[in-house]
């Protein structure tokens, strides 16, 4: 007998024994192809675009959508997140300029180039708290 | 793409041979059937695209991996196991020899065709247990080839081996298997 022949007739036996399952076996098959069934993905239950039902990564077709979805709710966070660093780095930009003013005031005063009679004057006074205020 | 209702004939047409290759492998009905809903699911839910033709490769590619899956999975439980090994019940495997049931049978006042049927069944019993003894990759090369009707090179691809492999797999399997089943007195 050769290999084919003798493949043959033990798939006859291994046929038969497949058919004589018991019930309850057959049953729990039953079932999992129910089951198996319930996932099945047809054509009318892909639908090309639909974002009100869009579950991100839930399936394969899904998981593409969803990461643009993801996308599009992260986009406006991080355009956020790069507007405060442009914020706080333009402010660092400006600290040195009015340091540099604030220290020219204080070099003209140092230097005594306003005469003295000026520190007696209300006016002066006042403007010079204006003028640091404003700084 | 394969639609519901050709996946639901060949999950009916195939269903039963895969729950007898899954236990071949693992010894365990439960676990087979588990293996076997677990392959069912996986191909509805992730290769229902797929066209109807290629879901037999498709299906026994997923089970064969569930199979592995299975054996990955208790490997890691039994190093746990084994700790508690003396508390657990005795092992059920061998208490569904059917060769105990013939002989129980053989003296009732049965008739002839019955008695044909018993033996029958007793020889398909035997079959089963020696293909189920033979080295996985060698089971699963001739259960392929001469149970699923894959010719070599479908085999290879699902088996991820060469066609020369397939056929000496499959050859070693008939001799192996030829060679148990004589022993036990069985000529096909």
């Amino acid at each position: 007998m050769n290999e084919k022949e003798f493949g043959y007739r033990i798939r006859q036996a291994l046929n038969e024994a497949a058919a004589g399952l018991d019930y309850k076996t057959t049953y729990r098959l039953e079932q999992a192809r129910a089951a198996a069934l319930a996932r099945h993905r047809g054509p009318a239950a892909s639908p090309a675009w639909n974002p009100a039902l869009q579950t991100a990564g839930s399936a394969d077709g899904g998981s593409r959508l969803g990461w643009f979805g993801s996308f599009g709710l992260a986009a406006p966070i991080v355009a956020l997140i790069v507007g405060f660093i442009g914020i706080y780095q333009w402010q660092q930009q400006q600290l040195p300029e009015r340091m540099s003013d604030l220290a020219a005031m204080d070099f003209a005063v140092l230097m005594d180039e306003t005469p003295i009679g000026a520190y007696a004057d209300k006016g002066f006074g006042i403007v010079l708290r204006g003028e640091t205020e404003d700084l | 793409m394969a639609s519901r209702q050709e996946l639901s004939d060949f999950l009916a047409g195939v269903e039963r041979r895969a729950f007898k290759q899954a236990q071949y492998a693992v010894r365990d009905s439960d676990a087979a059937l588990d293996i076997v809903q677990d392959a069912m699911m996986k191909l509805s839910e992730k290769y229902s695209d797929r066209p109807a033709s290629e879901l037999p490769l498709l299906f026994t590619r997923i089970l064969q991996n569930a199979t592995y899956d299975f054996f990955r999975r208790q490997k890691v439980r039994s190093t746990w196991v084994t700790l508690f090994s003396a508390l657990s019940p005795g092992h059920e495997d061998d208490n569904s020899d059917p060769l105990e049931t013939l002989e129980a049978m053989a003296g009732s006042p049965a008739a002839e065709s019955a008695q044909d049927q018993v033996e029958r069944s007793q020889v398909v019993a035997i079959i089963e247990e020696e293909v189920a003894r033979l080295p996985t990759r060698q089971r699963e090369a001739f259960l392929m080839r001469y149970w699923e009707d894959m010719d070599v090179a479908e085999t290879a691809a699902v088996m991820g081996c060469s066609e020369g492999s397939v056929k000496t797999h499959c050859s070693r399997a008939t001799h192996a298997l030829a060679r148990a089943l004589k022993a036990r007195g069985i000529q096909l």
